[in-house]
């Protein structure tokens, strides 16, 4: 893989292309981007033949180990990698250990063991099992393995082990990558921790650079882990974070960030010079039974809520499509009122047709930014576009996060303890 | 007897010359729908996870809606205003419901049948709500079907008490005259009287009279598949298609098991409808002409086939067995993707069948499928017989 910066600003933004991908050799991912969240290799709710109504060119896909590692017997008989068992070939894979936006349960370390929470509780897995994994999967870009799924505020003590397992885990990694005919085209990012403390945080980005001739990227990690509560981080502190340890990376290196981040907090990553972001934010709205629709045209002042809750019966008559004007399928053929009606029955249709829009009006909203940042005008679009995302906050009130992050711990805790496989699927019930 | 109003045109292509089967053409409202023809249920006016442009493409042309689950939700007001189902649902083929008379009856223990309707309380709101011939009708009207059910009544197949299933058919004779009276869409909308009567031969028989001197434009053939034994099962059918007049179209309610579909084609039947092709998917189960998979089976750990060779549906051509295997159950893409195959196969056999009685080569046809089906030649009696009736000799 190839990272080509078409266009950088001085403030930082940029624009690029990833290109060279050896299973798609015409494929050239356009950044600033995010990747399709998958889940048992398929995008979330979509099949591959929905997929081709979303989007005509080859996207990046975002596949963590943690929700498709039951595909490694069928991927390794196959012999050719995820995405070509998963019926995704026509697109570029990046695969990394966990969905960074899930919460799972804090601890189960062990020496040498990293806990990766499946759907079948939790596996205990080693760097050279996970690069095991990886030579079956052949991604086309691959995360290295890492301790990396806490929050900003964790103790220094839990920093520290952070950033010292990482290490250990990326070493392993660089040497089993090194070593690996199977994984010569796939190009290896490290993972960046211990984000909480700015001097742990050298630590590892001064280790990560010890390697830098081996690997392609970085990872922005070590910031949440996953709960809502561990997204809310001020302004200030954020704009530092993404600002200080983007300026401490080499600028060929192509910049990603994990975590499920809202489009205020996206744009300002963006302006630091972060180029690619995981897709977990467009899936969890989808999940939860919300449309993004915000307003890209920076000289239309927009009024209109940036975040529709269509399981909200106002919608029940409401004719009009989620977003006016939006190309994409769902809006084109389908109503607020029937989506409504979807959730309502719980129909799996409703997060068919939500996918369908969040997905694509995500990735506009990057087309947009690209588009903005080639012709210098990133900040009003920046502008713009958090004004939407603060009006959206200001006007509904946020229901309580603690609560909702105890439920999903709850939940992670049952199913580790149950290994049931059915039970967290409620649509079978 | 031909059709009496434009609502529904039934022209018959080509009759087989062994068996009763025949291929047709339904003109409908909102469309033209070849027979025989498969109608797979999208109950709450949405077929499981599927777009309804994805259901185009697998070559549907007409699919059922419930009546009494879109009665309440969304409801008839929202509806009316945006001007019926296929516009809420973004569903420009045709559409069916059924009376929402079966699913009180099957979904509701506290209903109370009288002469007057179905009397239930509301698993929504509790109150108590009756159900007539007049307000199922109305309801229809509204949903804007353009093939629609009249209210029956509904008594369980393997029910015995000749009293009560008399009672039954012969007020569901007079509930259709209730119904047809109180329809006020009879240019865009056809009522399909059922015949009742169970398994009970002249109760039956009576009833497909009684409706044979009606005013429609088609028939459905119902109180059957609920149960019973497939050697009370095909009789019934057989007795109902005799009677029915081949001009109009016969439906044969909640029957979609490949090889009834076949035997029921044989005996002269033009549309079916059931849930169990998508159900199924939900479960893993894949069908192919040798059977169902389930794709839980370990055995497809590694098999990279994907379910059948001979299909063109998307995931036939997309994925492995292999795959379906690790996210059956597990993932929602799993259910969508099964559902497309199960129903492109009920597509394609419906398909294969029209084709061959249009090239005169149905018997022929019917022998094949057979053998292929039990290809270790236990091929159960009531197909045996069943076909034989018809003139279809398996052995």
């Amino acid at each position: 893989m190839r990272f080509i910066i078409k266009h950088a600003s001085c403030g930082g933004e940029r624009v690029g292309n990833l290109t060279g991908f050896a299973k798609m050799k015409t494929a050239v991912i356009e950044t600033p981007t995010a990747a399709l969240l998958t889940q048992g290799g398929s995008v979330v709710h979509l099949t591959v033949d929905v997929l081709s109504k979303v989007f005509t060119s080859p996207h990046l896909l975002w596949v963590p180990l943690s929700n498709s590692a039951r595909l490694e017997i069928g991927v390794k008989a196959q012999g050719e990698g995820i995405a070509k068992f998963a019926g995704l070939q026509g697109h570029v894979t990046c695969a990394t250990l966990h969905n960074a936006s899930e919460m799972t349960p804090p601890g189960h370390f062990e020496a040498n063991f990293v806990p990766m929470w499946t759907k079948n509780g939790k596996k205990m897995i080693t760097a050279d099992r996970y690069m095991d994994i990886m030579e079956i999967y052949t991604p086309d870009i691959l995360l290295a393995i890492a301790d990396s799924h806490i929050t900003l505020n964790e103790g220094q003590k839990r920093i520290s082990k952070s950033v010292e397992r990482s290490r250990v885990l990326l070493d392993t990694c660089v040497n089993r990558y090194v070593n690996s005919k199977r994984l010569q085209d796939c190009a290896l990012i490290g993972v960046i921790t211990g984000t909480g403390i700015n001097e742990k945080c050298d630590h590892c980005i001064k280790h990560l650079l010890t390697h830098k001739e081996h690997l392609n990227g970085v990872a922005l990690s070590g910031m949440t882990d996953g709960s809502e509560e561990s997204l809310k981080i001020e302004k200030d502190k954020l704009e530092t974070i993404f600002k200080s340890i983007s300026e401490s990376i080499p600028s060929e290196l192509v910049k990603f960030i994990e975590g499920c981040w809202t489009p205020d907090i996206i744009m300002t990553a963006i302006q630091y010079g972060w180029d690619v972001f995981d897709g977990s934010y467009p899936s969890k709205l989808t999940n939860a039974g919300q449309a993004l629709a915000l307003n890209f045209d920076v000289d239309k002042n927009c009024d209109e809520l940036c975040l529709l809750d269509l399981n909200d019966v106002r919608y029940k008559e409401d004719f009009r499509p989620i977003l006016e004007g939006c190309e994409c399928h769902t809006c084109k053929k389908h109503t607020r009122a029937y989506i409504q009606h979807l959730l309502n029955t719980r129909e799996m249709l409703s997060t068919v047709l939500l996918s369908i829009h969040n997905l694509h009006h995500f990735d506009q909203m990057f087309v947009h930014a690209r588009r903005h940042i080639a012709s210098s005008t990133f900040d009003v679009y920046k502008l713009h576009i958090v004004k939407q995302y603060e009006r959206y906050k200001q006007q509904v009130p946020i229901e309580s996060d603690s609560e909702k992050d105890k439920d999903t711990v709850q939940t992670a805790k049952k199913i580790c303890v149950s290994n049931d496989v059915l039970e967290n699927v409620s649509i079978f019930k | 007897m031909g059709s009496k109003s434009q609502a529904l045109l039934f022209h018959i292509q080509a009759e087989c010359k062994t068996t009763r089967s025949r291929a047709g053409l339904i003109k409908l409202p909102h469309y033209s729908v070849k027979t025989p023809v498969f109608m797979p249920v999208g109950t709450q006016g949405t077929m499981k996870g599927l777009l309804p442009e994805q259901l185009e493409e697998l070559g549907c042309e007409i699919i059922l809606g419930n009546t009494y689950h879109l009665g309440n939700r969304p409801g008839t007001e929202v509806l009316e205003k945006i001007g019926g189902l296929h516009k809420f649902m973004s569903w420009n083929r045709a559409l069916l419901t059924d009376s929402g008379g079966f699913q009180m009856v099957s979904l509701l223990k506290l209903a109370e049948i009288t002469e007057e309707g179905v009397k239930f309380r509301s698993p929504y709101d509790d109150t108590e709500i009756m159900l007539t011939p007049e307000k199922s009708i109305e309801i229809q009207n509204c949903i804007g079907a353009d093939i629609i059910m009249q209210l029956d009544d509904v008594v369980q197949t393997t029910f015995q008490d000749y009293d009560r299933i008399k009672e039954a058919t012969e007020r569901t004779s007079r509930w259709l005259d209730r119904c047809l009276k109180a329809h006020k869409r009879p240019s865009e909308q056809s009522i399909f009287p059922i015949v009742q009567g169970l398994l009970n031969k002249e109760l039956r028989e009576k009833s497909a009279r009684d409706h044979m001197t009606k005013n429609v434009n088609g028939f459905a053939i119902g109180g059957l598949s609920g149960g019973e034994s497939k050697d009370q099962f095909w009789p019934m059918v057989s007795l109902s298609t005799g009677i029915l007049d081949k001009h109009r179209p016969r439906y044969l309610m909640g029957v979609g098991l490949a090889i009834d579909l076949v035997v029921c084609v044989a005996l002269g039947v033009d549309m079916f409808d059931c849930v169990f092709p998508t159900r199924t998917a939900r479960f893993g189960c894949a069908l192919t002409n040798k059977g169902q998979l389930n794709l839980k089976q370990k055995k497809y750990e590694t098999d990279l086939n994907p379910i059948d060779n001979e299909c063109t549906c998307s995931t036939c051509k997309n994925y492995t067995r292999a795959y379906l295997h690790c996210i059956v159950t597990v993932e929602t893409v799993a259910c969508h993707l099964i559902s497309v195959h199960n129903i492109a196969y009920q597509m394609r056999l419906m398909k294969t069948m029209r084709e061959n009685i249009e090239k005169g080569t149905f018997p022929q046809f019917v022998k094949t499928f057979v053998n292929e089906l039990y290809s270790d030649g236990n091929v159960p009696s009531w197909v045996l017989e069943s076909l034989n009736s018809v003139g279809i000799n398996i052995r």
